[in-house]
């Protein structure tokens, strides 16, 4: 049996060369400001739309001019350390909230290259959708928000409102509620995706619910929403307890309301593929650019090589900017 | 044919199969001595205990004993299946514990068959594999040993059944194959154990006919076990009695039944149907001058149990003659009275 | 029972010099003798509620109370703080400067690393053939249609209609909901890591088969690689290997050998020797031996052990794509993420169907019997590979013409993801849990926990150490408390009570519902049957799925975890109670029938003392689903070793998370041991071995 089923395998594989001949690749003129057109271009493809988006897109034009392109799904916090060792080539997103701290450790230990900052900001805080502010006079203020907690309460909070955090490890703002004095307590879901359920299931149920949430992000299309007004981030507010409102205590603020979103890059990146990497920092995301990704893919439900090909399409003279602008 | 004064076929001196200790241990432990303390220890099972035996070409050596008394063990050692723990084995001259890896798989591609008292059929190959088996280790062409398992199948008369697996095949179809098996290579040397134990009684009778037919033409040298008496007498040229591992006694079936060397032996064979062991020359009288003799003689090889009925009738003695048509003794129809009644009753009666 | 001459029991019979020491050793490995162990357990029982009730009364002192640790968690109410941050023995650190030197200094990483290049090589092949794309040949991808005659054809020359039709329906499946190149690209990874683990288990179980040493050095390994958790290795994978999709197929690997190992181990272990002798016999070389009569024989261990391999590399398509694995798994991710339940759903059952018809098919191809003497013309002996050559390139030819079947148009839009959307949805408003919740973490979770939390370590120790000498005598007492003081001293003990709490009582809730399903199912042989094809199919359906439509109806707490845990542990439990009483002998059966027995009796005098041993196993395998699964429900948001786990990972932690895996896994090793060992000897007990 196994000697017939190795011949068919044989047959079916003689028999596709035959009739489709083996197809010869692209011959590329390998020029020295392209640099290594052989040798694949790897970007690191994450678990939200935007990014893997964004990365089919620069990935198609990085194409356009001549180079070989692979995409590789990775963990977006280890990312960082496979950026160092060269495992990947380049990082479109870090996103300051969320990934600043293995960016900055891995800066520390070397081997990768900050490639610049896009105008697009990003803010990552409570947030209420559309259908909880509808339930509360005066939302998204915090104030107002802390006055309504009973209608975020749980069996199990023991009458406090409830916020959802993110997961622990994203290392937010923890004394916050106790800063600000507010009835809530803080519980942590265990990724994006559980925070998405329980919007979901706030939205089914029409219950009130305020989440962390970030912007840009398929959610604004989805529910509406805004984030809750805190007291306005300052530098003193995180070091300095008797600033602001509660003058024992530090973090009586909100967070940053424009973290950055950052480009990084392999440091072999410049030598071996010079041209892209000028396209790398070049390259500049605006919050619409990034919403509208996300728009292609969560809403209108498109493939992400199909939704970048669609941007590429319509943004000529943005990425025209990006590739072929005069030194 | 048991007393030939060539080399015997199969000699093992002072042999000890004990399970619980390697041969190695013992080397370590008592200069490879057997120390009879090691017995007395949990544990250790002495399986084959100072065994020593000759098995000349072409006889047919039956063991008996009970179960456990370490009859398969001790096969297993002739045919090295087992190590043993101490003693020596010769076959054909060549020592056998001696014999590298490559020349035992020589030696048992071209010499040894052996039937599994378990059958030991390979359960992932039908009948004709399993048959054809030690022939393709032995590297023959297909179409050949497709034959020549087809022709060992019609022998054990499994026709049809070629294509069969053995989960397919009842007990005794299953032990057929393996003594098909075991034939298929034409071994020399031949080990059986029990191989006709689960046979109905017609099988066996046709099957130990067939053997005996066989065993006439080919002449092979056989050690085959067996629990069955009546068996061992229709095969045995020697039989080898053995008790806790110890071989008790060997020698001819009569000489086991008439001079038992142990209390064990004779128990064991306190059963056993003396006409059917006895010749006419071991229960012979010597013949007195002049004596009036029967017209018709018997053989001095006949069975008691064929020619009982013959010299019972008879009122003068019955003559018994050789090969050679000398007459070497008489019969007479008291003594034929005494062996067939009265010695029934058992060694302590005479 | 074993006939003579077996190698492996001359090997194994007492040596001489530990015969003095028999009856020390029958206390040191049998522990209390059946009658006394009431007794013992009363004794042991009051010793654990003194220590507990002296705490109140600051009897116990703090280092017996509690050893230092990484997190601590004051109240419920009140968030995770990182107070005492130093363990008392670094083991983390130990580990991981171990590995970075393993890695760097003694530059283990050019094997890893070739060989990961290699299998990325090798991936990229077969990718290549089943779906074109620029690498490996530059072959272009084959229409699908010719995928389709494939399954349809090998299916019906391994077994017939059936798998025939399930091989064709799962290949349209894939075309028709749009998967089709996330299923080809999952496909050429199971290709290259499916058979590399059944070559690296035969390979090992055979080793192991031939020397007792490295049987000895290499099964507790594999104990502890069965039972740590994916994503604790996953971070020394991404360490040794990098990432990408071929070290998706590693950690694939390292997680499907174990079984395929220890299957093979036993079934040659179990092989009568009279045949090993039969083949000796007939004068088979090792090799020959090895290969013609041993691996033969133990083909149906082998078998179960293929299964095993298959269905462990389908579960880890989900996971494995957090290291960057592409294909179905990646893709649920990504829609779990969105929210899109239903076009999870849609893949988790790609996913099981590719496990359903590999499992068909691997099975069929091992059963296929040889004619020998059927001296058939060419044309018939290679029939099915003719129609298979003529059938493909039917479809080649016709793909050529009608493009639709060369590719499916990637907006065909056929989709029933938007049913089970609404199905959720509908679930979620009408099935109000709110006071069902309520009840469950005010009055049962909430308490449970803190009381776990409240007992000092030390009398955890002495209980667990307890139950390990009444059943095992000292050795099990001596493991046992091995592992639980690793934990200990690592500094995790809180976060692995929390672990354990979620996991006793996920395994409660899978006894009380499971075990009476099983035997409600096992009553008929229809219904048994019915039970044994869904606990396939839950079993591949990949775990994640769970999880969202529980938060979406319990909301964000341990009471959620707990509920897709059950979910995916129940599983074993209805499995083994249906085998268990199946496997009852029928003279049992007929025994009993004679003896006048009704339905209850024969339930309770029969059925369940006969099965107990089974059903504990299934038990034991409940709890060790529920350690796995523990892990993955950090998804929803758990303050246990999941959590942990998971930051450990995204901050490539290789110390702490391989601690913390090893934690994991001796919390499950030690129930394992325990009730394997009674499983055991029950059954010897019942004669059922
Ligand atoms: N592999 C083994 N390890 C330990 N003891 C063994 C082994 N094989 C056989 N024995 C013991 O050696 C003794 C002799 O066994 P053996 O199989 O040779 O008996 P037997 O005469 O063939 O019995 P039977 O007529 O039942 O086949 C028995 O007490 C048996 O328990
Ligand atoms: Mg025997």
């Amino acid at each position: 049996m196994s000697r017939k089923f190795t011949k068919t395998l044989g047959a079916m594989v003689a028999g596709t060369m035959l009739a489709f001949g083996a197809s010869t690749g692209q011959a590329g003129t390998t020029t020295a400001a392209l640099g290594d057109v052989d040798d694949p271009i790897i970007i690191p493809v994450h678990n939200w739309s935007s990014q893997i988006a964004m990365s089919h897109a620069v990935g198609q034009l990085l194409e356009k001019i001549g180079y070989t392109v692979e995409y590789t799904t990775t963990d977006s916090q280890a990312v960082y350390e496979a950026l160092r060792v060269g495992d990947v080539t380049l990082e479109l997103e870090v996103w300051e909230g969320s990934f600043a701290t293995a960016f900055n450790a891995a800066l520390d230990k070397g081997g990768i290259l900050d490639a610049g900052t896009h105008d697009a900001v990003t803010r990552e805080e409570w947030w209420l959708p559309d259908f909880t502010i509808a339930k509360c006079p005066g939302l998204p203020d915090w104030e107002a928000l802390n006055a309504c907690a009973e209608m975020f309460a749980r069996p199990d909070s023991g009458g406090k409102g409830v916020y959802v955090d993110g997961p622990v490890e994203w290392l937010h703002d923890l004394d916050r509620i106790e800063a600000l004095g507010m009835n809530f307590i803080q519980i942590h879901a265990g990724g994006a995706a559980a925070l998405w359920a329980e919007l979901e299931s706030a939205a089914a149920n029409d219950e009130a619910v305020v989440v962390f949430n970030w912007s840009p992000n398929f959610t604004d299309a989805l529910y509406g929403g805004a984030f809750v007004e805190f007291p306005a981030f300052h530098d003193r507010c995180k070091t300095d307890a008797s600033w602001g409102i509660n003058p024992n205590m530090t973090s009586d603020c909100g967070s940053p309301a424009g973290g950055y979103l950052k480009k990084a890059a392999w440091d072999g990146m410049p030598r071996k593929w010079p041209a892209a990497y000028k396209a790398l920092t070049r390259i500049n995301f605006t919050t619409n650019m990034v919403g509208t990704m996300a728009m292609f893919v969560d809403v209108d439900e498109m493939e992400h090589a199909d939704a970048a090909a669609r941007w590429i399409e319509e943004n000529e003279e943005v990425w025209s900017a990006w590739l072929y602008a005069s030194q | 044919m048991n007393t030939t004064s060539l080399q015997p076929v199969i000699r093992c001196q002072t042999l000890y199969k004990i399970f619980g200790i390697t041969s190695d241990q013992l080397q370590k432990d008592s200069q490879g001595l057997i120390d009879p303390s090691y017995r007395d220890r949990q544990g250790v099972v002495t399986a084959v205990d100072n065994v020593s035996l000759d098995v000349s070409d072409g006889e047919l050596l039956v063991v008996m004993g009970l179960s456990g008394s370490g009859k398969s063990t001790l096969v297993r050692c002739l045919s090295r299946l087992i190590e043993p723990t101490s003693g020596s084995i010769e076959i054909e001259g060549n020592d056998l514990l001696a014999m590298s890896e490559k020349e035992l798989i020589e030696l048992r591609r071209n010499k040894m068959g052996m039937v599994f008292q378990n059958f030991a059929l390979l359960p992932h190959k039908t009948v004709l594999e399993n048959i054809a088996f030690p022939l393709q280790m032995r590297g023959m062409k297909r179409a050949e040993f497709v034959e020549r398992a087809m022709k060992m199948i019609a022998l054990v008369g499994l026709d049809e059944k070629e294509n069969s697996f053995p989960r397919e095949l009842s007990g005794g179809q299953q032990q057929r194959v393996g003594i098909a098996r075991s034939l298929a290579v034409e071994p020399d040397i031949w080990f059986l154990d029990e191989p006709f134990s689960a046979l109905d009684p017609l099988i066996r009778k046709e099957m130990q006919d067939e053997f005996l037919r066989l065993q006439s033409m080919l002449k092979k040298t056989i050690v085959f076990i067996t629990h069955d008496f009546d068996e061992a007498l229709k095969l045995a040229d020697r039989i080898a009695i053995m008790y806790h591992g110890n071989i008790e006694q060997i020698g001819r079936p009569e000489d086991i039944v008439l001079n038992p060397a142990t209390e064990y032996v004779a128990k064991f064979t306190s059963d056993v149907p003396r006409e059917k062991v006895l010749t006419a020359g071991s229960v012979m009288d010597e013949r007195k001058e002049q004596e009036a003799l029967a017209s018709k003689s018997v053989r001095i090889d006949d069975l008691v149990e064929t020619i009982a009925e013959y010299v019972l009738g008879q009122s003068i003695p019955v003559p018994v003659v050789d090969a050679q048509d000398q007459i070497v003794g008489v019969l007479h129809q008291a003594r034929m009275l005494e062996i067939l009644f009265h010695e029934r009753a058992g060694p302590s009666g005479s | 029972m074993r006939g003579p001459g077996h190698p492996a029991l001359e090997a194994t019979t007492t040596p001489f010099k530990e015969i003095s020491l028999s009856r020390m050793k029958d206390l040191l490995l049998k522990g209390l003798p059946p009658e006394q162990r009431a007794k013992g357990a009363l004794v042991l029982l009051a010793i654990v509620g003194v220590l507990i009730l002296a705490k109140p009364f600051n009897l116990i002192p703090d280092f017996l109370d509690e050893l230092p640790q990484h997190t601590y968690q004051s109240s419920i109410n009140k968030e995770i703080q990182e107070i005492k941050r130093t363990e008392l023995v670094p083991i983390g650190a130990a580990l991981e400067w171990t590995f970075y030197y393993l890695r760097d200094d003694l530059h283990v990483s050019v094997v890893t690393r070739f060989f990961s290049t290699s299998l990325k090589a090798l991936v990229d092949v077969v990718h290549n053939i089943l779906s074109g794309g620029r690498k490996g040949f530059g072959l272009d991808a084959p229409p699908w249609s010719a995928l389709l005659v494939i399954a349809l054809t090998l299916g019906y020359a391994l077994k017939g209609w059936r798998l025939s039709l399930l091989g064709g329906g799962t290949v349209c499946y894939f075309a028709i909901f749009g998967l089709w190149t996330y299923a080809m690209t999952t496909l050429a990874y199971l290709a290259v890591a499916v058979p590399i683990s059944i070559i690296i288990g035969l390979f090992l179980g055979i080793w192991c088969y031939k020397k007792k040493s490295v049987e000895v050095s290499i099964l507790p390994i594999l104990s502890v690689a069965q039972t740590m958790p994916h994503f604790a290795y996953l971070i020394a994978v991404v360490v040794f290997f990098g990432i990408g999709h071929q070290t998706g197929v590693i950690a694939t690997i390292i997680f499907a050998v174990p079984p395929m190992v220890r299957l093979t181990l036993l079934g040659l272990q179990t092989i009568s020797p009279e045949i090993v002798e039969a083949g000796k016999m007939a004068g088979c070389t090792s090799r020959q031996l090895l290969f013609r009569v041993q691996l033969p024989s133990a083909r149906n261990e082998i078998m179960i052990g293929i299964n095993q391999v298959i269905m462990q590399c389908l579960a880890m398509v989900v996971i494995a794509a957090f290291i960057g694995a592409d294909g179905l798994g990646f893709r649920l991710l990504h829609k779990l993420i969105a929210l899109k339940l239903g076009e999870c759903v849609e893949i988790g059952f790609a996913i099981v169907l590719l496990a359903l018809v590999l499992d068909g098919l691997s099975k069929a191809w091992a059963e296929k019997k040889r004619d020998y003497r059927a001296n058939l013309p060419f044309y018939r002996r290679y029939k099915y590979s003719i129609l298979l050559v003529v059938l493909v390139a039917i479809a080649y030819i016709l793909a050529s013409y009608f493009p639709i079947l060369n590719k499916i148009p990637r907006d065909l839009d056929i989709t029933y993801a938007k049913s089970w959307d609404g199905f959720i949805d509908w679930t979620v408003v009408n099935w109000q849990t709110r006071d069902f919740r309520y009840i469950m973490l005010v009055h049962i979770l909430t308490p449970l926990r803190d009381a776990l939390l409240f007992m000092p370590f030390i009398a955890i120790m002495v209980l667990v150490a307890g139950v390990g000498l009444l059943l095992g005598g000292y050795y099990s007492a001596l493991l046992t408390l091995g592992f639980l003081l690793f934990i200990a001293l690592a500094g995790w003990w809180d976060r692995a009570m929390i672990t354990l709490y979620m996991v006793l009582f996920s395994t409660f809730i899978c006894i009380v519902v499971g075990i009476p399903l099983g035997l409600w199912s096992a009553m008929r042989e229809k219904r048994a049957r019915t039970a044994l094809f869904w606990c396939d199919t839950f079993q591949t359906f990949p775990s994640f799925i769970y999880i969202i439509p529980a938060i979406m109806l319990f909301r964000v707490n341990d009471f959620t975890a707990i509920m897709a845990v059950v979910a995916y542990a129940m599983v074993p439990a209805v499995r083994y109670t249906v085998e268990g009483l199946k496997n009852i002998p029928p003279e049992l059966h007929e025994a009993v029938t004679m003896a006048g027995c009704n339905k209850r009796q024969r339930l309770l005098q029969l059925q369940l003392p006969v099965a107990l041993p089974h059903i504990m196993l299934g038990v034991n395998q409940t709890v060790m689903f529920a350690f796995s699964m523990v892990i993955i429900a950090a998804f929803v948001g758990t303050i246990d070793l999941g959590q942990s786990i998971f930051k450990a990972l995204s901050e490539t932690a290789l110390g702490k998370g391989v601690t913390l895996g090893l934690c994991v896994s001796f919390m499950a090793l030690t129930v394992d041991h325990l009730v394997v060992r009674w499983a055991r000897e029950r059954r010897r007990l019942l004669g059922l071995d």
